[in-house]
């Protein structure tokens, strides 16, 4: 990914930076088009794209991109469907900057400094109660394979897109309402509520390594258990272990496997501390966007879940 | 039915697992917990991004636009975006 290089990541604090959904903001089809077409944010979007020189700006299609803008909607820089290739990012930055520093002057922008800040989470789980980090991975084929290290092979083009044919992990989120059922009530397994194994699997245990990709229906899941018991404890904190198997299926997309974890659990403060679950098993199959048309599988796929702390909780 | 390569990829991270511990079997047993938490603990490492693969979250991204246009307006400075079908900070 571009933004990991040190170099476009020091350039790129200079901006304030934000990550959002393009669909809302600038609908590709007429009927979701005229519903936003009136908002200040489209219009802002919209001003500022058709500044943009011809090629760069996409119009009719996807708006998908990277933009530099100006406060009022200047033109800076950018393109759609940019962010495969780091020199061309950090090209694009610096003659941004270039631009900025004659139309800050010439508008008299206040040019304070940017608030450094930490990345925000996708703003429909932004208020979760709880909230699941789920990371999913390609892993090995076979004695040599690199199927899950991503990073060289995927700066390679895709159809002007970053390579996501050589995509090998993504991220998710989980919100949960109350993570009371994964906690154990004594040494011996317990079943972990149907409900809440069945949001688990449905939710997270998603093939979404190379793009977009659905939960799993209810009636895709053929089989979910997950078990825990307390493992030892020290004074207040106690642990639980994690164990289980599942099976979705729907046509010719499948997930099967298992999954195993662990927990540590404040039993005075009733909080978890660490909450560490991974799920492995065989994917067969792929939906619309997610990018396996050409690798159905079964191939074998990782997906680790975590408690998702906010900085301020961090200890 | 898992496919051979899966059962491969296990052994595999079994023997990993094991030639970690080896050092460590010699010297004391080990208790079938302790085997079962670095098998684990190598496998969320194996899943899980590197500091590296997550070097974008140090920008510091704001999750909505208008927000961030708006802030960008206050601080007079200019707004870098990043967009996508779905959102960028998470695949959902």
């Amino acid at each position: 990914m571009v933004w990991s290089d040190q170099e476009i990541a020091e350039l790129s604090r200079e901006f304030v930076a934000v990550a959002d959904e393009v669909y809302l903001l600038y609908p590709e089809d007429p009927g979701n088009l005229a519903r936003v077409a009136d908002r200040p944010e489209h219009l802002f979007f919209k001003k500022f794209g058709e500044a943009m020189p011809a090629g760069d700006w996409h119009h009719p299609g996807t708006k998908q991109g990277i933009y530099m803008i100006g406060p009022d909607g200047e033109y800076l820089e950018g393109r759609f469907a940019a962010g495969s290739e780091p020199a061309d990012i950090r090209a694009r930055l610096e003659r941004a900057l270039e631009r900025w520093q004659v139309l800050r002057k010439q508008k008299r922008y206040a040019n304070k400094p940017v608030p450094r800040v930490e990345s925000a989470v996708p703003p429909e789980v932004a208020d979760a109660r709880h909230l699941l980090v789920v990371h999913s991975r390609d892993l090995p084929r076979g004695a040599g394979d690199r199927s899950g290290a991503r990073f060289d092979a995927a700066r390679h083009q895709d159809g002007g897109f970053l390579g996501y044919l050589a995509w090998a992990w993504n991220e998710n989120w989980v919100p949960l309402a109350s993570l009371d059922g994964l906690v154990a009530a004594g040494k011996d397994w317990q079943a972990v509520p149907d409900e809440l194994v069945a949001t688990l699997a449905r939710q997270a245990l998603v093939d979404n390594v190379r793009g977009q990709a659905n939960a799993w229906s209810a009636a895709a899941v053929r089989r979910a258990e997950l078990r825990v018991r307390q493992g030892p404890a020290r004074g207040k904190v106690v642990t639980f272990t994690y164990a289980g198997e599942f099976e979705l299926v729907d046509g010719a997309r499948s997930f099967r496997g298992t999954w195993q974890g662990e927990a540590s659990y404040d039993r005075q403060q009733r909080r978890f501390l660490a909450f560490d679950l991974a799920a492995t098993g065989a994917r067969t199959g792929g939906q619309q966007f997610n990018r396996r048309e050409q690798d159905a599988g079964p191939a074998p796929l990782g997906i680790a879940i975590g408690l998702y702390q906010p900085p301020a909780e961090r200890r | 039915m898992f496919p051979r390569v899966w059962f491969d990829r296990i052994a595999g991270l079994l023997l990993a697992c094991t030639a970690m511990v080896g050092g460590l079997l010699a010297q004391a047993p080990v208790r079938e917990r302790e085997l079962a938490d670095r098998e684990l603990a190598a496998l969320l490492a194996q899943i899980r991004p590197t500091t590296d693969e997550t070097a974008y979250r140090t920008i510091g991204w704001r999750n909505q636009f208008w927000p961030a246009v708006q802030e960008a307006q206050r601080l007079g400075r200019p707004i870098l975006f990043w967009t996508m079908n779905g959102h960028p900070l998470g695949c959902t």
